[in-house]
């Protein structure tokens, strides 16, 4: 048996912590929290709404809400490689008329951008223009590609055109990428009518939490960043981090045949993913990039209490380290993909959205 | 602007073999001409070294250093980056192709688009990092002895690579750029041009028109305002050994800002040579031979 009063004492404690750190008028109201503590219990006790290992299809769906609408685009990263994302418009956007704070919504580790578009559509409810995306080779967006035959191009010119034998690979999984993916679409965003390109925001959960962080350190075009369950981490920066010696063998493996180990990719949509990227997203250190954000961007991290996969004390010590305002909000009960269903979901899309509304202003 | 050096000074190496060898970076068929020290033999546990070309250079204007290292008793790869001589470029689909999510890899017939004489330091990284992979499976390297080599721009990409990659234990940067001392560490906002090219990038797979130069384009441009080296210096473990060769008459690069400042923050064994009478070329009679010599006996002691 849990005593609430403890919890709820502790987690005053850290609460008033962040406020000495932050300045309370820096932060937003947590009273939703509060409110739905009952809820959040009761769905933390359901057990059908149990999430262990990764979100279920039901909790994907969402009815689009009135008014808002939505399109789908096709963005560019590195050199022309072609990346989908579906904008949600809200009621009353023109692209003529005015100028719209905008948001990027990115999905979790080996996930895709149908699992988190219902924060897109809640978001474009309260009045923002959101854009969920798929990565690299995720989802809707465009395939890696290497020739099945020799390459015969040469530097005599500088785009060639041909007819060739080539494999596609999906779920190419790399936190690097995914970083220049959210800038690319920060910059397609910025360009779109009827968006004020001084108000973008990023949102991120779980493993897209920790990229989001990533890209404020790389990027001052955010001004405010939500980041959901991510493991952040105050890591100081330690140089290379060790290879074990089956990601050692398959590198070379790699580098000699081009072709590396899978391994199972895992959570909810179960794919398989390179072996290597796991040891790509090793060296993808966010922590370690704290004093690169500009102290003008506002950070809002929300932590699931029960988190089993994600430390729980990564997103407060990161949110000391930096200079600027970085609150952290403690959803109670709940476990990682907990947050993406039922009351945890009403709370942390609610909390978001505030976020973005107070600071996308 | 970068090392230039005529093929007759390729000369030198005899009693090295060499052959050519192809290796992947990130599934992109690249090129390297790797020399064989006299005497090898594969099943050795020879010392290693990937050598890395400047800045829009290829493998022909290192592989006389290669063919030096091997001379002196070193297996020595040099490569060409992707998209860059002998290596292939980066390809992308020119038309759509219907992809079945169940399928992780599928094979088709398609329309590519190869791209040529890109330059994204962050790829050239990656395409040593992958070269050092290489030259560990080699039968005769022995893969706990691995360093790195690169010049101009490279020596850059030597000092980022030995911060991040913990399989590189010696490294020599040579007539170094190592952009980043005077960049402020946290981001800051574009110029107004090249904010606009971001945007266009994004919104946009037009290519380049033809007539811009390699190096001269927005996508090189936003590159390299990414890219800080010196960010990474501190970052070097104590174990490695990096070595910092400079001209005496170096026209492009400063040295004090590059390659001294750097060599400040190794915790490891470090050293400034420099090369007395030479420019950043390295062209003046003997400073090729003194600078590679250099290099070749940091490599012996340290690896």
């Amino acid at each position: 048996m849990v005593d609430w009063r403890v919890v709820r004492s502790a987690l005053c404690a850290i609460a008033a912590v962040l406020a000495f750190a932050d300045g309370a008028l820096a932060q937003i109201p947590t009273d939703i929290v509060e409110r739905s503590r009952a809820d959040l219990q009761k769905q933390a006790a359901n057990p059908d709404m149990k999430r262990d290992g990764g979100t279920q299809p039901q909790d994907w769906a969402y009815s689009l809400p009135d008014g808002v609408t939505t399109r789908q685009v096709t963005f560019y990263v590195d050199g022309g490689f072609p990346l989908y994302g579906k904008l949600f418009l809200p009621r009353g956007f023109s692209a003529r008329a005015g100028r719209w704070p905008a948001v990027v919504v990115g999905h979790g580790i080996n996930a895709i951008s149908i699992g988190i578009e219902k924060y897109g559509a809640r978001f474009a409810d309260r009045g923002l223009v959101a854009m969920a995306i798929d990565y690299r080779s995720y989802g809707f967006s465009g395939s890696e590609i290497s020739l099945l035959e020799a390459d015969p191009t040469t530097d005599e010119r500088a785009v060639w055109e041909r007819e060739a034998r080539v494999q596609l690979k999906r779920t190419d999984l790399n936190n690097f990428h995914e970083v220049e993916d959210f800038r690319a679409a920060v910059s397609f965003l910025q360009g779109e009518p009827g968006i004020d390109p001084e108000r973008i925001g990023i949102w991120g959960s779980s493993n897209g939490g920790s990229v989001v962080i990533m890209v404020a350190a790389q990027d001052a075009r955010v001004k405010a960043v939500v980041s959901q369950v991510a493991g952040v981490g105050n890591r100081p920066a330690t140089g290379p981090v060790a290879i074990p010696a089956a990601a050692l063998a398959d590198s070379i493996q790699r580098a000699r045949t081009g072709h590396g180990a899978e391994v199972d990719g895992g959570f909810s949509f179960r794919t398989k993913i390179d072996l290597w990227s796991n040891q790509v997203n090793r060296e993808f250190r966010p922590g370690a990039a704290i004093d690169r954000i500009p102290e003008a961007t506002r950070i809002l991290s929300i932590i699931a209490e029960h988190d089993e996969l994600i430390p729980a004390a990564g997103a407060p010590d990161a949110a000391r380290a930096f200079k600027g305002t970085w609150q952290v909000v403690v959803v109670p009960f709940m476990t990682h993909f907990q947050m993406y269903s039922g009351t945890a979901f009403e709370v942390g899309s609610t909390l978001a959205a505030d976020w973005f509304l107070k600071y996308l202003k | 602007m970068a090392v230039m050096v005529s093929w007759a000074a390729t000369a030198a190496a005899e009693d090295v073999v060499s052959r050519d060898v192809k290796f992947f970076s990130e599934g992109i068929q690249c090129y390297a001409r790797l020399y064989l020290p006299r005497g090898f033999k594969p099943d050795a546990k020879a010392p290693a070294v990937v050598l890395a070309p400047g800045w829009m250079q290829t493998e022909a204007t290192i592989d006389k250093y290669a063919a030096r290292f091997a001379a002196r008793g070193l297996v020595a790869m040099a490569i060409d980056y992707r998209g860059w001589g002998r290596s292939g470029g980066s390809v992308y689909l020119a038309e759509p192709v219907r992809v079945d999510d169940r399928q992780r890899f599928s094979q088709h017939t398609a329309k590519v688009r190869i791209r040529r004489k890109r330059l994204i330091p962050a790829d050239q990284v990656l395409d040593i990092r992958n070269a050092v992979a290489f030259l560990q499976g080699e039968p005769g390297v022995d893969p706990a002895r691995v360093g790195v080599w690169g010049a101009d721009m490279a020596g850059g990409h030597v000092v980022v690579a030995a911060a991040t990659d913990a399989r590189i234990k010696v490294g020599v940067a040579q007539v170094p750029v190592i952009e980043g001392k005077e960049a402020g560490r946290q981001a800051s906002p574009r110029s107004p041009e090249l904010h606009a090219a971001e945007l266009r990038l994004a919104r946009s797979a037009a290519l380049p028109p033809a007539t811009t130069p390699a190096g001269a384009d927005a996508e090189t441009r936003l590159a390299l305002a990414d890219y800080h080296p010196f960010w990474f210096a501190d970052q070097i473990p104590d174990a490695t050994a990096i070595l910092f060769v400079v001209a005496e008459h170096d026209a492009r690069v400063n040295n004090e800002t590059n390659a001294v400042a750097a060599s400040k923050l190794m915790k490891g064994p470090t050293g400034v040579t420099v090369v007395s009478g030479a420019t950043h070329a390295l062209s003046a009679p003997g400073a090729f031979e003194t600078a590679a010599d250099a290099a070749a006996a940091w490599f012996l002691k340290y690896l």
